[in-house]
C-alpha cells in the first residue's frame, strides 16, 4: 500500500493506493495520528484502492469519529468491489461517500 | 482436490494467504467476487490465530486447507495455540452511527455474513475452524 498526501489549506487528500488490509491498515492509522490536527475537510480517494479488510474498516470508522468532531471526511471514487464491502458492513450509512 | 498452506506465527504471512486463496480461486474457478469475500473470511480468521492464539510466539505453525465437497467449498484453518473460539466473539451492530458504533466485531461479522457455515471445535489440544461456502 501507499499514501500520497495533499494538504491544501485545511484540506487533507489521502490517496490510498494498494490494499488496506491486517498488514497495512497500521500505516494509515499512523499517517491518520500524525496528519489530522488542524484539518477541516479530509478526502479520501480510492480510485487506486484494490482491496479492503476488517483491518482497514476499523481505521475508517476511526477517521469517522476524529472527523465528526472537527470537521467532515469524504470518501470518493470507491470501486464496485469496495462499495460491496461497504455494504456488507452497513459503512455506506455512517460515511459520507461521493 | 485439496490445497493446503502452511503459515509462520507472523502478521506479514497474511500476504501469502491472499496468494493461496487467488490460487483457490483459480483452482475452484470461483467469481472474483468470490474470491474477495473469501480474502475477507480467511484474514480474519488467521490474524485471531496471530494475534489470540499464538500471542508473542515466533515459529508455530497455522495449517489451512482447502477443498470441495458436495457443492460446498470447504476451508479447515488449524493450530495448536491456546483454546480461542472465534465464534464466541460478539457481532459488530452495523445499525448505529458512526460515533456509537464500536471498533471491533467487524470481523466476525463479516465472517458470519460471507460463510454459510463457521463451527469450531478444540480437537487433542489444537483450535479447529471450519468455514463452509455453499458454491
Amino acid at each position: 500500500m501507499e499514501i500520497e498526501k495533499a494538504l491544501n489549506g485545511t484540506e487533507l487528500t489521502l490517496k490510498i493506493i494498494g490494499r488496506l488490509d491486517t498488514v497495512t491498515a497500521p500505516e494509515l492509522e499512523a499517517c491518520l495520528k500524525e496528519s489530522l490536527d488542524g484539518v477541516a475537510n479530509l478526502v479520501m480517494d480510492f480510485a487506486a484502492l484494490d482491496y479492503i479488510s476488517s483491518a482497514g474498516l476499523r481505521v475508517i470508522l476511526q477517521a469517522q469519529k476524529t472527523m465528526n468532531k472537527q470537521g467532515d471526511m469524504l470518501i470518493k471514487n470507491v470501486n464496485e468491489t469496495i462499495n460491496e464491502v461497504f455494504e456488507m458492513t452497513g459503512f455506506v450509512d455512517i460515511l459520507n461517500i461521493e | 482436490m485439496e490445497l493446503t498452506l502452511a503459515l509462520k506465527n507472523n502478521i506479514e504471512e497474511i500476504n501469502r494467504l491472499h496468494s493461496f486463496i487467488e490460487e483457490v480461486g483459480e483452482a475452484f474457478a470461483l467469481p472474483m467476487k468470490t474470491v474477495m469475500n473469501l480474502n475477507l473470511v480467511l484474514e480474519e480468521a488467521v490474524t485471531n490465530v496471530i494475534m489470540y492464539a499464538y500471542p508473542k510466539e515466533e515459529h508455530e505453525y497455522i495449517h489451512l486447507t482447502a477443498k470441495e465437497q458436495e457443492g460446498k467449498l470447504i476451508f479447515i484453518l488449524t493450530d495448536s495455540g491456546k483454546a480461542f473460539d472465534p465464534t464466541q466473539a460478539p457481532d459488530a451492530d452495523i445499525t448505529l452511527s458512526a460515533d456509537d458504533r464500536q471498533i471491533g466485531g467487524l470481523g466476525i461479522f463479516l465472517i458470519r455474513k460471507i460463510m454459510n457455515e463457521v463451527k469450531y471445535e478444540r480437537i487433542d489440544g489444537k483450535n479447529v475452524l471450519t468455514l463452509e461456502k455453499e458454491l
